[in-house]
């Protein structure tokens, strides 16, 4: 099965180019083509391609807001022609980007290396694109100039700041603009617990679980990070982890 | 430094015979008649004195108690002064002593001698460092003033140079890959793109040996320039002329006009998805030549303030010395306008 995969570029030539050289590679389907950032999200929303070949440079929005529009990441291969300063943004992630004009080598390497972990992925999924976000799957986080993907398992805690949500993660502690509401709607309940109002955590994540006033719970997550389970939460808690 | 000690000795000189003739002039004025022991007396005087102000130069010369100098080695220089009116009323009473040159109804004591020397010499000691360090500290500020100027030409010639060979990496590896993309759609239209972007690398190379160009040299290449970006953006962009031909001999400075269109570019098409019109318009007005960019889109603060435009009001600056106007506004609600004015030279 060829990965579905989407190009994302402002100029119909370069679109073109990549279409050209992607011929060369029969386990890349294209199955659509977006100019700009907004018609990219709608697109990818639809029809939820594996791969998207993603431009940074784009008139009003770049491929970074894109990517943080998007509930959840396909894989990404950016094409740029001279960004290094905005592929700088990302610190912790080797990330795959090919240079335009694109080097037919590279874009072999770059497609070969994605097919590994895809089918991988494909192995121990089950293909559900429209269910929770499951544990492997990968957020695009951006706080203000840094950016990072991130596997949900990775992320031990979610937090409530206003608006926002702070997402914890290795020492990474970056706020996103989504509730906490609309995140435990989307994410895997038997992964991811609502504690109280303020937090979701992570249930792989837990180091220690004490006793804590009115019959709640104090939960220590691998992190360091202490968490209070409210009563009513205790009940749901306690029926989760006993059998 | 030998020119330098010969204009010391002429003002040494010069300046102890003026003393001495100030001298001359308020005795023959007080006395009626000048004693004759008056002239080798001043004659001692005026040799100590010169003698004596030759080696406290040396002194304050061997030990650079003279501008630049750090402040806390003043009270070197009072010591010294000190010391040397010390030395000069000493040796003048005792030579008057020993060679009797005194009134023969005045014979003072030699301390005596000594006290009115040290009186009535020490502020010629005083005037002569004084003015001696007054002129090193002029020749010093003038000669770190000289080094400041030439410093600040040198960065203003430096800074032209990176201003003029700006020429935008994004740009050239874009228009390749739409070049490439050309080769296969439309080969006549790549084989004129790669003449264009050939042009464009040419003269931002050689655009480090003028200082100015003609308008018409300068359009070429915006020609060029916004051919490939249309290349690119085709179904976006419309790009409209209007050209006087009596402006196109004019002299501008290299590569300017370019940069605003690059700017026009990059705001009108490049912060929205929609279409964009560019207008390169040049036009005689008030024996001045106008140069005009327009592009679709809102004026943000910050462009005013970017690099290419902060860079074109400094180029005009240094060039025109304030002859030259250079302004971005918002002409209507959708279109940007960056005018240039600069006086005709001929």
């Amino acid at each position: 099965m060829p990965i579905k995969a989407m190009i994302i570029d402002d100029e119909r030539l370069a679109r073109n180019e990549l279409k050209k050289l992607l011929e060369q590679h029969p386990e890349i389907e294209i199955i659509d083509e977006a100019s700009n950032v907004d018609e990219g999200v709608e697109k990818i929303d639809l029809a939820h391609p594996e791969l998207i070949f993603l431009d940074i440079q784009m008139p009003g929005k770049t491929g970074f807001d894109l990517l943080a529009e998007l509930e959840k990441s396909p894989k990404v291969i950016f094409t740029t022609a001279y960004d290094e300063f905005a592929l700088k943004a990302f610190e912790v992630n080797a990330l795959d980007y090919l240079l335009k004009p694109i080097d037919p080598k590279r874009l072999a390497d770059a497609i070969q290396k994605l097919q590994a972990e895809i089918e991988l992925e494909r192995a121990s999924l089950s293909g559900n694109t429209r269910g929770p976000l499951s544990e492997s799957d990968q957020v695009f986080v951006k706080d203000g100039e840094k950016c990072w993907f991130v596997k949900l398992e990775e992320i031990r805690l979610f937090e409530s700041v206003g608006n926002y949500a702070k997402v914890y993660f290795s020492t990474n502690k970056p706020l996103i603009l989504k509730s906490l509401n609309a995140l435990e709607e989307r994410l895997d309940e038997h992964v991811f617990f609502r504690a109280n109002r303020k937090h979701i955590i992570n249930l792989h994540w837990i180091e220690k679980i004490e006793p804590y006033f009115n019959g709640g719970l104090l939960v220590e997550l691998k992190g360091g990070e202490k968490i209070e389970i409210s009563r009513r939460q205790t009940v749901k808690f306690k029926e989760m982890m006993s059998f | 430094m030998k020119k330098q000690s010969s204009l010391y000795w002429i003002c040494q000189i010069a300046g102890w015979f003026s003393y001495g003739l100030t001298i001359l002039f308020f005795a023959s004025i007080l006395d009626k008649e000048l004693n004759p022991i008056f002239y080798p007396r001043l004659a001692i005087n005026l040799s100590i004195g010169i003698l004596l102000t030759h080696l406290l130069r040396e002194t304050m010369h061997r030990f650079s108690l003279r501008p630049p100098m750090p402040s806390n080695q003043w009270w070197k220089l009072v010591l010294l002064l000190f010391v040397f009116s010390i030395i000069n009323s000493f040796s003048t009473s005792y030579l008057a002593d020993i060679l009797k040159l005194y009134e023969p109804g005045r014979n003072f004591s030699l301390s005596r001698r000594f006290l009115f020397s040290i009186i009535f010499d020490t502020p010629i000691f005083l005037v002569w460092m004084s003015v001696y360090i007054l002129w090193h500290y002029i020749e010093f500020t003038n000669t770190e003033e000289i080094k400041k100027v030439r410093l600040e030409t040198m960065i203003k010639e430096l800074e032209l140079k990176t201003i003029k060979s700006q020429i935008n990496p994004h740009f050239i590896f874009n228009a390749l890959n739409s070049i490439r993309a050309l080769v296969d759609e439309d080969p006549k239209r790549a084989r004129q793109a790669i003449t264009e972007l050939s042009n464009i690398l040419r003269s931002s190379i050689q655009v480090d040996k003028v200082e100015i160009a003609s308008l018409e040299k300068e359009l070429d290449i915006v020609k060029d320039y916004l051919a490939l970006e249309y290349i690119r953006f085709a179904d976006r962009l419309k790009i409209v002329y209007e050209v006087e031909p009596n402006t196109l001999s004019h002299q501008i400075p290299p590569m300017m006009l370019q940069t605003l269109v690059e700017n026009a570019i990059k705001h009108g098409l490049g912060k929205q998805p929609g279409d964009c019109t560019i207008k390169v318009i040049s036009k005689l007005e008030n024996d001045k030549l106008v140069l005009i960019v327009q592009n679709t889109g809102l004026l943000q603060e910050t462009e005013k303030d970017g690099f290419g435009l902060q860079s074109t009001r400094e180029r005009l600056n240094i060039l025109y010395r304030g002859q030259a106007i250079f302004e971005i506004f918002q002409c209507a609600p959708n279109e940007v306008t960056a005018k240039l004015v600069i006086p005709i030279s001929n």
